[in-house]
């Protein structure tokens, strides 16, 4: 077995044993789809009969992306935990390729964004949201998407994770990303309501391309809500693909430089 | 005769240096030569350059010049064979709370390419000789100090290396704890063919575990030798004297006596190397008596690696 896949078991088993991560893992999305969207689907469905239901479709996938962001940049705190209580020492000593720790790493961090996706997404069906039901294609496709976004957020974090000695910075940190890349997107609200800078923002802001990528391969109804003015499936795919690249870079270089 | 030694040879370092970015030297030119089946260690007080020492024969840092072979490879060229050779516990305690004793070992055998069946017959025999067996399947955030430490020992052997490196084993744990882990350490040389290169800033644990001592300070060997011939070189006692007077005058007229092999002075405290303390107290009494060097407070003791530190380094090694 690879060392990445056996550094990956031992974070899912770790995962497990410690109930509050795992707790926190899976109920902090359930706090969003539940809270947020509730409150969301009355306003809507007071001011247009009807509504409520779509903006549950059309909101769901932007709470997969923010999720998944916020899952993936925590995951740095594994490998920074690793990193200050010295367990990393074990990694560097024992006869396995160092960039297998940084994949091990990226591994835990997109299979805990993926289950935090699955249960927004369980949760966001029992509200209302509709998929797009059998059609395996377009769940590859999504599937593909948030593991492509997951991995570059996991990237960044990864890279931050590498250099930085505190923990209480990457929670800054953490919180400086999330709120701008989250409300800067077209994750809340459709692109073409936005004022102009604002639209700028979403344009340049890899959330905007996963949400979208999402409404096209999983979600089927939100379009109708975004008056059909979602981005183009294929620039959503190259642009997430591009951003993961990027993100897997950017943590390698940071990563290399740290175990020197 | 001299081929077979140096085939026995397993840690050899040369001109050994280690230069922090902005910082002074922190290993500042070492010479190892360290034989299979002893142990060795590295005593000196914190800061010498100790864990650096040990950091790069573990590949964990590279030299900034000089060379450091394990077992014949090259600590920076053939970094992953020297990886496959050694086992490491580290000065701090590096083990994950979450996961049981058993589940450490584990991840630990799999990290290093054991086989399942082999994991589970090492693991099984290790638990026996840490005496962890009814542990293993409890958290090690349950775990006692030393409990943990004897967890990472075995850790260190799960992929039965040939050289073991224990940076500071028995930092941190009480007396009764430290005797256990000594206990182990002595089994595991003898029943494992195996070389330990240790450091500790404790002058007992190196008298008590070492077959051969290197004395470092400020990244540099200032003395190596098994105890014995350490300490024997201070002279068979060590008579200590403090008093007033004029000091200086007293220490130059103690070292024309014969039977002096040395005197130092810390603080007013002086040692005097001598070769059968009992005999030449009253030798000594009468001097300082002569002298005009009244005494306060008078001993004979046996002279310690402490000794032998003070008088290579200038400094008490001071246990904290």
């Amino acid at each position: 077995m690879s060392a990445a896949l056996i550094l990956w078991h031992k974070h899912m088993t770790k995962l497990i044993a410690h109930k509050e991560e795992g707790f926190g893992v899976l109920f902090q999305p359930i706090l969003w789809v539940v809270l947020f969207g509730t409150g969301m689907k009355s306003v809507m469905g007071t001011a247009m009969p009807g509504a409520g239901d779509l903006y549950i479709t059309f909101m769901v996938p932007g709470i997969i992306a923010l999720t998944a962001m916020t899952g993936a940049i925590q995951g740095g705190l594994t490998l920074l935990e690793e990193r200050i209580r010295g367990i990393m020492k074990e990694y560097l000593v024992a006869p396995i390729s160092r960039v297998s720790i940084l994949m091990g790493n990226a591994m835990s961090t997109v299979t805990k964004s993926l289950l935090q996706s699955a249960i927004i997404l369980v949760v966001g069906v029992l509200m209302g949201a509709q998929t797009v039901g059998l059609d395996p294609v377009g769940w590859l496709g999504g599937l593909l998407l948030i593991i492509l976004y997951g991995l570059g957020f996991a990237g960044i974090g990864l890279a931050v994770a590498s250099r930085t000695s505190s923990t209480g910075g990457y929670h800054m940190l953490i919180f400086m990303l999330t709120l701008p890349l989250l409300f800067l997107s077209n994750a809340l609200y459709p692109l073409k309501s936005l004022p102009t800078w604002m639209q700028i923002g979403s344009r340049i802001n890899p959330v905007s391309y996963v949400v979208d990528g999402l409404r096209q391969t999983i979600f089927d109804t939100g379009s109708k809500l975004a008056g059909g003015e979602l981005l183009p499936l294929w620039l959503c795919f190259l642009v997430v693909s591009v951003f993961a690249v990027l993100g897997i870079m950017l943590a390698y270089g940071s990563f290399r430089k740290s175990v020197k | 005769m001299i081929e077979k030694k140096q085939n026995n040879i397993v840690i050899e370092t040369k001109g050994l240096v280690k230069k922090y970015e902005g910082k002074v030297l922190a290993v500042d030119g070492i010479d190892l030569s360290i034989q299979a089946n002893t142990i060795y260690a590295l005593l000196g007080p914190n800061g010498a350059g100790k864990t650096t020492t040990v950091s790069m024969l573990t590949t964990l840092i590279e030299p900034t010049s000089g060379t450091a072979k394990v077992m014949g490879f090259d600590v920076v060229r053939q970094a992953n064979e020297v990886r496959h050779r050694i086992g490491v516990t580290f000065q701090e305690m590096v083990i994950d709370d979450d996961l049981t004793g058993c589940q450490v070992l584990d991840y630990h055998g799999r990290l290093y390419g054991l086989g399942t069946h082999e994991r589970e017959k090492v693991i099984k025999e290790l638990l026996v000789l840490a005496e962890l067996e009814e542990a293993a399947d409890r958290r090690v955030k349950t775990y006692s100090g030393g409990m943990k430490r004897r967890l990472e020992l075995i850790r260190g052997l799960m992929t039965q290396p040939k050289i073991l490196f224990l940076d500071e084993p028995t930092s941190g744990l009480d007396p009764q704890n430290r005797t256990t882990i000594w206990r182990y350490i002595r089994n595991l040389k003898e029943n494992n063919q195996l070389t330990l290169l240790l450091t500790t800033h404790y002058m007992d644990e190196a008298e008590a575990l070492a077959d051969i001592v290197g004395i470092i300070d400020h990244g540099r060997i200032v003395v190596e030798g098994t105890p014995r011939e350490l300490v024997s070189g201070m002279g068979a006692d060590t008579i200590q004297i403090t008093g007033s007077g004029d000091v200086d005058s007293f220490i130059n007229k103690l070292k024309s006596l014969s039977f002096v092999q040395g005197v130092t002075n810390t603080d007013g405290l002086i040692k005097i190397g001598i070769d059968a303390g009992n005999k030449r107290l009253a030798e000594v009494v009468s001097l300082a008596d002569r002298s005009d060097f009244p005494i306060e407070e008078i001993s004979v003791t046996k002279p310690s690696l402490g000794d032998v530190f003070l008088k290579y380094t200038g400094r008490q090694l001071r246990d904290k």
